[in-house]
């Protein structure tokens, strides 16, 4: 009778591997099997010269206008500079809607917080959020942040609705602003932090921030000059 | 009802368990001719499927948060996605439950290498006296070995498996068999000096990663992406260091996907074999051999002995002091971070590095308890420099900065400009602290499962708050600002749930009194001569020292001693 689990059992088909993997299999599981370096040089060339996902992109999810408006948001949250493009360029709309299209509960926080956002407009300009003017744009996201702030202070002071005894009284604490708009506070923080994600896992966002890692040296070396910048800022210069 | 199927093949030495304790017991058996018969809960490891060593996140469509943004929820991958873990803190199908009033996470690994494939791969001996801690403090237990007995065995597994550090004569740190360590990163500079006016030994990390070649394994590529997994097995692995190798001596027979259930014995009391579920067939199965290693981990080891019911053995095999499972430690962790201005600014460089900190500071006041006001010690590690930005890297700036131009410029000046600093510190044996099997609950094995019971003393809380009052004042002398942690958060988050910093040890523990613990000094069951435990289950205590390295030492001194004995066929 077979029995598949007690034969010695070998590494798998290598064939279908890139040359990184061929390689790195050979340095674990050929007897005496050697990498040099150079080798490994190659190896992480190849790895970078993985394709990069291109072309025109169709939500899974949300509604033109919806996907428009996320599109703006990334355009306010991480705009375009003489460094580098914004978040709308790295693709955070699409990385939120393939993610919200998988996902029921982040979907209803990115639809149900859109339309919290686009009513909330309307009320206040007579425009949904896309087609407000930008500065009606920004004051809103003033609003936004300003709110998140006085809440997070608020509650590393212990000063929360359900625990406060100055509930009745809220009012002289200047959180009412916080309270009322606390629907867009929770649907900001979530569109930024995703946001935020997006553009900087990008390549573009990578380079924004001039990450110099994910390479292969044969020797790590720190340069002088940084180690010189760092005393000479530091409480150590002499 | 399924007949168990039993093998007519005789085994030689059954291991259970892939990770550091049974890596090191493959090899070393084998390297000696014997045949050894691995057993290991989950698939067999292939390097080139599981690791996403220097992959980029833009790689991937979900950038890390993986499907339906599982990260975000804390649903993802432990460590994240691109880690090879292959396991977690809870498993589909192989439930544990924790008793009333106990918090405890176990993580397991169900993969050959087990944890060893992601470990930070610190790799700090024992000092003299952690071999003796009751002498020192009156608490806990004494081992019953001592640092002569394990150096030469740290001298070997260093040797062989590649650890950097350099000589420095520290009592708490003794120095080793060691490659040469990469040089300090420029945060770890400005660390240092902090340390070197606060009296606090800085020096250059031991970890298992080769800086020059070593038995075929090329040198580190400074990739910084240990977690990874390593292609070029420039660090150790169990996996990729011990079994792959063992694989091709012919002396070594791999059954993985088998879940060991119990130790077999005979109608008169002696060891016999190891029966286990084939998680293929669901079929149990029975194999016969002359020894067993259990290496499955510390509690999982000590799962398998309760389960181990016989006539002769009520209580579960090697038990009969009652102390399987007893003594559960963890390590005393706790973090905290600080942004420093001296680093806004620095001209951009490559801080990967060899995959963590190049520099840690041991125990410095081993002979000042009584003024720190806790009983024994803890190291510090270090984090900092310019990461490769992931899911939720920039969260803070982005709460900080608001959105627009000032988040964009924030994150650019903070980036890279933040230190971490986390404590590792031993925790005292107490009474609150075990498991046990659970009456009522199996996995969908069959086999019943543990529960974990486990209490912090105020010895560890107070160390906890030395460790925090320490890294505040490293932080503050370079300059920098603490970040977070209010009063409120350092009620919640004052000290690491246990069993999240991945030390557990202790629940089979050795000594010479079989009537106070279940093996002796080479880790050999007090009731089998042939039934021997490897991995963290044997410590009688969890010093400041993360736990692997002792236990690959442990286990090659056990497998001389085991080879010894079966050639004189005591065994």
């Amino acid at each position: 009778m077979s029995n598949t689990n007690e034969t010695l059992i070998q590494v798998g088909d290598v064939s279908r591997r890139d040359a990184l993997r061929t390689i790195a299999l050979a340095v674990t599981v050929v007897a005496g099997g050697q990498m040099k370096l150079e080798a490994a040089q190659q190896v992480h060339a190849h790895a970078r010269e993985e394709k990069k996902k291109t072309g025109s992109y169709k939500a899974k999810l949300f509604t033109e206008h919806e996907f428009k408006t996320l599109g703006r948001l990334a355009e306010l949250i991480v705009p375009a500079d003489s460094v580098s493009g914004s978040a709308l360029d790295a693709g955070a709309p699409e990385f939120i809607d393939l993610l919200s299209s998988q996902n029921e509960h982040l979907a209803a926080i990115f639809t149900g917080g859109l339309a919290w956002l686009d009513a909330e407009m309307r009320h206040r300009h007579s425009a949904p959020f896309v087609d407000a003017k930008p500065e009606q744009q920004t004051a809103m996201l003033d609003l936004l942040v300003k709110a998140q702030e006085t809440d997070r202070e608020r509650s590393a002071k212990g000063q929360t609705y359900e625990k406060s005894e100055h509930y009745k009284d809220f009012q002289s604490y200047g959180i009412y602003a916080a309270s009322d708009l606390g629907p867009g506070v929770v649907f900001f923080d979530w569109a930024r932090k995703m946001t935020v994600d997006a553009f900087y896992t990008s390549e573009i966002g990578i380079k924004d921030v001039d990450f110099r890692g994910n390479g292969s040296v044969s020797k790590y070396e720190v340069p002088k000059e940084v180690i010189e910048y760092a005393l000479k800022h530091s409480p150590f210069a002499s | 009802m399924a007949q168990v199927r039993r093998s007519p093949e005789e085994h030689e030495v059954v291991v259970v368990g892939s990770g550091a304790g049974g890596g090191s017991a493959v090899q070393v058996l084998t390297e000696k001719g014997i045949r050894v018969t691995l057993l290991e809960a989950g698939p067999m490891l292939d390097p080139a499927k599981e690791f996403k060593e220097h992959m980029w996140p833009y790689e991937v469509d979900h950038r890390g948060a993986e499907e339906g943004g599982a990260a975000y929820f804390g649903k993802g991958k432990s460590f994240g996605y691109f880690t090879t873990t292959s396991g977690g803190w809870q498993l589909d199908g192989e439930p544990y439950t924790v008793g009333e009033g106990s918090e405890f996470q176990w993580f397991r690994s169900r993969i050959i290498g087990g944890r060893t494939n992601h470990y930070g791969r610190m790799s700090f001996r024992f000092s003299d006296y952690d071999f003796k801690p009751y002498d020192r403090d009156g608490l806990g237990t004494n081992w019953p070995i001592s640092y002569k007995d394990i150096a030469p065995y740290y001298d070997k597994t260093e040797a062989f498996i590649g650890v950097t550090g350099s000589k420095e004569g520290i009592r708490s740190a003794p120095d080793g068999v060691f490659q040469e360590p990469p040089p300090p990163k420029a945060h770890e500079i400005l660390i240092k000096k902090a340390c070197d006016r606060m009296g606090i030994p800085c020096i250059p990390n031991r970890r298992a990663v080769i800086t020059r070649e070593l038995n075929g394994r090329p040198p580190c590529h400074y990739c910084g992406q240990c977690g990874r997994g390593c292609l070029t097995a420039s660090n150790y692995a169990s996996s990729q260091v011990q079994i792959f190798p063992a694989m091709k001596t012919g002396k070594l027979k791999i059954i993985d996907m088998a879940m060991a259930r119990e130790v077999l014995t005979d109608g008169n009391g002696k060891v016999v074999g190891v029966s286990y579920i084939d998680k293929r067939t669901r079929e149990e199965k029975h194999i016969r051999c002359r020894a067993v290693i259990l290496a499955a981990s510390a509690c999982e080891s000590a799962r398998i002995l309760l389960n181990s019911k016989s006539k002769y053995f009520p209580n579960g095999l090697a038990n009969g002091s009652g102390v399987v499972g007893r003594f559960l430690m963890d390590t005393v962790g706790f973090g905290l971070s600080g942004q420093v201005p001296a680093l806004e600014g620095l001209p951009h460089y490559d801080t990967d590095g060899f995959g963590g900190a190049h520099l840690y500071m041991p125990w410095w006041l081993w002979e000042k308890h009584s003024e720190a006001g806790f009983p024994r010690g803890y190291h510090i590690e270090i984090g900092g420099g310019y990461g490769m930005p992931g899911i939720g890297s920039f969260q803070r700036q982005a709460r900080k900065f608001g959105y627009g131009k000032s988040l964009k410029e924030g994150v650019r000046r903070e980036y890279g400009t933040t230190v971490g600093f986390a404590g590792r510190g031993e925790m005292i044996p107490n009474n609150h602290s075990y498991c046990e099997i659970d009456p009522r609950v199996v996995d969908r094995w069959g086999i019943p499962v543990l529960r974990f019971h486990f209490k912090w003393t105020d010895y560890e809380w107070k160390q906890a708050r030395h460790m925090e009052r320490t890294f505040a004042e490293i932080i503050e002398t370079m300059g920098g600002k603490v970040l977070g942690l209010s009063a409120a958060e350092r009620e919640r988050n004052g000290i690491s749930v246990p069993g999240t910093i991945i030390h557990e040890v202790g629940t089979v523990r050795m000594g010479d009194d079989p009537r106070t613990s279940a093996v002796n000094g080479f880790c050999q069951a007090h009731q089998a001569k042939n039934l021997f435990v490897c991995d963290g289950g044997p410590f009688v205590s969890n010093p400041d020292k993360n736990p692997t390295l002792t236990i690959n030492a442990l286990t090659w001194r056990s497998c001389d001693y085991l080879a010894e004995e079966m050639r004189k066929a005591n065994v």
